[in-house]
């Protein structure tokens, strides 16, 4: 599903953001990237959605190379993917499901199947009562909750998500890896960027430790420490 | 583009003009203020065109025939010059009627009595002629100037020449005043929209997150800078015709001789080029500040 052949990134000031990095991630897998800050995670998130680039290297995504792909080819790969960052990102004048419905009006979907898939997106979510609220005046939790909605509305294949639960307490965190946990179980490719020891050492997923750019530890089942 | 895509361009631009409503009246005001501007330049010299043309049409043309061209033969001469589409009508003017008229004065008249005779009179015959309203004078002139009985003409060069040069460089300048003014505001659409851009920076983020094309992300800034093009062209056109009656009643009073007015179709053609001029500004201008849209909507600071 993903794989990165010999991938890094220099940055014009010469910092070297990712170091020769070749791994594959299968369909379904839940996979967690950490690692400390500035080890790299961000920007391996970034090339997975064609934020940027590689300086060398290739990155397929269903035996696509998405380095080499067009400018004008990038937004079809992203409806492909769903995105959810740590600074929740919602549009503050729109509503719930408003907000949500936003990935499927770009793709110019009809209004009938809008309003089915949004609602769909939020039962999932758990917020399909609250539709019609703003996001401000919804709780941390629940404005994440409304990320996620939005970027599962058009069944992506995988989900890329830097930091998550990052902005939340533990107690929410854990009901957002919850619902994390539901969406792989339907058989989304799941790529997380975290700093949650408790959560990454409890699910005992796959786990990725990236530090000065290079990957040091690929485990299955494993736990946050990369030391 | 799909008609559910034109819905949500349209209901966005709707959306927006209502939030930032003092950017779109800044943007609709400039298209406006350089339209009347435009316009008014515009008029003033289709006006003198105008002005010219009927000018030319009520010029009298006199041609000198040669001294030994006979009255007789003038006569056949001012009948075949009578058939040209140009002329309205011909007079001939003997040699004794023009001394006469020229020194049509009493004290005058006994100047002719001691130095004109009728057998030493040097004036020439001429030929008189009225040229038809709406003809051009320079097609006529080159038919006479092959007529082998005349010697010259005249048809008061001088103020022609002074109000055909006063044409151009008003149709000059008009045109280069044109430019900039579309240019500076072109410049304030830009700006304006580029405002409103940042404003709107987080949605644009985010349609591009959840894979939005460019020109979807373009789409309604676009019909944006649609809607404010034909509304700043309309309300020029309004402010411009409008006006333009009573400057020209002022005019026509300021100028006695100044009796200048385009037509109807003159008028409608000229408010169908503000109204585009108007739509190609604002669409321009949004399309201007939107040409670096990939670079302008990432979603993460680059960085490690």
């Amino acid at each position: 599903m993903i794989e990165l052949q010999g991938v890094s990134r220099i940055f014009p000031n010469g910092v070297r953001a990712l170091n020769n990095i070749s791994l594959s991630i299968n369909p379904g897998d839940f996979v967690f990237l950490v690692g400390p800050s500035g080890a790299g995670k961000s920007t391996f998130l970034r090339m997975l959605f064609r934020e940027d680039v590689p300086t060398e290297g290739k990155i397929l995504i269903d035996g696509k190379d998405i380095t080499t792909m067009p400018e004008n080819r990038v937004p079809y790969l992203r409806r492909n993917l769903g995105i959810v960052l740590q600074d929740f990102q919602l549009l503050k004048r729109r509503t719930v499901a408003e907000n949500v419905a936003f990935g499927l009006r770009v793709i110019g979907a009809s209004a009938t199947v809008i309003s089915n898939r949004v609602q769909e997106a939020l039962e999932q979510v758990g917020l399909s009562h609250k539709r019609r609220m703003f996001p401000t005046e919804l709780s941390g939790g629940e404005q994440q909750r409304v990320c996620i909605a939005r970027a599962i509305v058009n069944n992506p294949l995988i989900l890329i998500t830097d930091e998550p639960t990052g902005n939340l307490d533990p107690m929410i965190s854990q009901e957002i890896m919850q619902l994390f946990l539901e969406i792989n179980s339907r058989g989304t490719t799941i790529v997380m960027a975290t700093h949650n020891h408790n959560l990454v050492n409890k699910l005992r997923k796959r786990v990725l430790a990236l530090v000065d750019g290079q990957i040091v530890k690929d485990e299955a089942c494993g736990t946050y420490a990369y030391e | 583009m799909s008609l559910a895509n034109l819905n949500f361009f349209m209901s966005e631009a709707a959306t927006n003009l209502r939030r930032s409503a003092m950017m779109s009246f800044i943007t609709t005001s400039t298209i406006g203020i350089a339209l009347v501007m435009m316009g008014a330049f515009l008029l003033a010299t289709m006006n003198m065109e105008s002005f010219l043309l009927q000018m030319q049409s009520e010029a009298l043309v006199t041609a000198y025939l040669k001294q030994e061209v006979s009255i007789t033969d003038a006569k056949t001469l001012s009948l075949r010059l009578t058939s040209l589409d140009e002329i309205e009508n011909i007079q001939v003017v003997t040699p004794e009627q023009a001394a006469r008229e020229l020194f049509s004065n009493p004290d005058d008249q006994q100047l002719l009595q001691i130095g004109i005779t009728a057998e030493d009179n040097p004036l020439p015959t001429t030929l008189r002629m009225k040229v038809k309203a709406g003809s051009q004078l320079q097609p006529l002139l080159a038919k006479l100037k092959n007529e082998p009985m005349i010697d010259n003409f005249s048809y008061g060069e001088e103020l022609f020449r002074q109000f055909q040069g006063l044409s151009h460089l008003l149709w000059v300048s008009s045109l280069a005043i044109v430019v900039l003014l579309g240019l500076a505001s072109l410049f304030i659409v830009y700006n304006t929209v580029r405002l409103t851009l940042f404003m709107r920076r987080e949605e644009i983020i985010i349609m591009k997150l959840v894979g939005a094309t460019n020109w979807f992300v373009r789409g309604p800034f676009v019909v944006e800078g649609f809607i404010q093009g034909m509304v700043g062209s309309f309300l020029a056109i309004l402010v411009l015709f409008s006006s333009y009656r009573f400057v020209l009643g002022k005019l026509a009073e300021l100028i006695p001789f100044f009796a200048a007015d385009i037509g109807f179709e003159q008028l409608f053609k000229l408010s169908a080029k503000l109204f585009m001029m108007g739509i190609v500004l604002g669409i321009s201008g949004s399309l201007l500040s939107l040409r670096d849209i990939s670079r302008f909507s990432k979603s993460t600071p680059e960085g490690v």
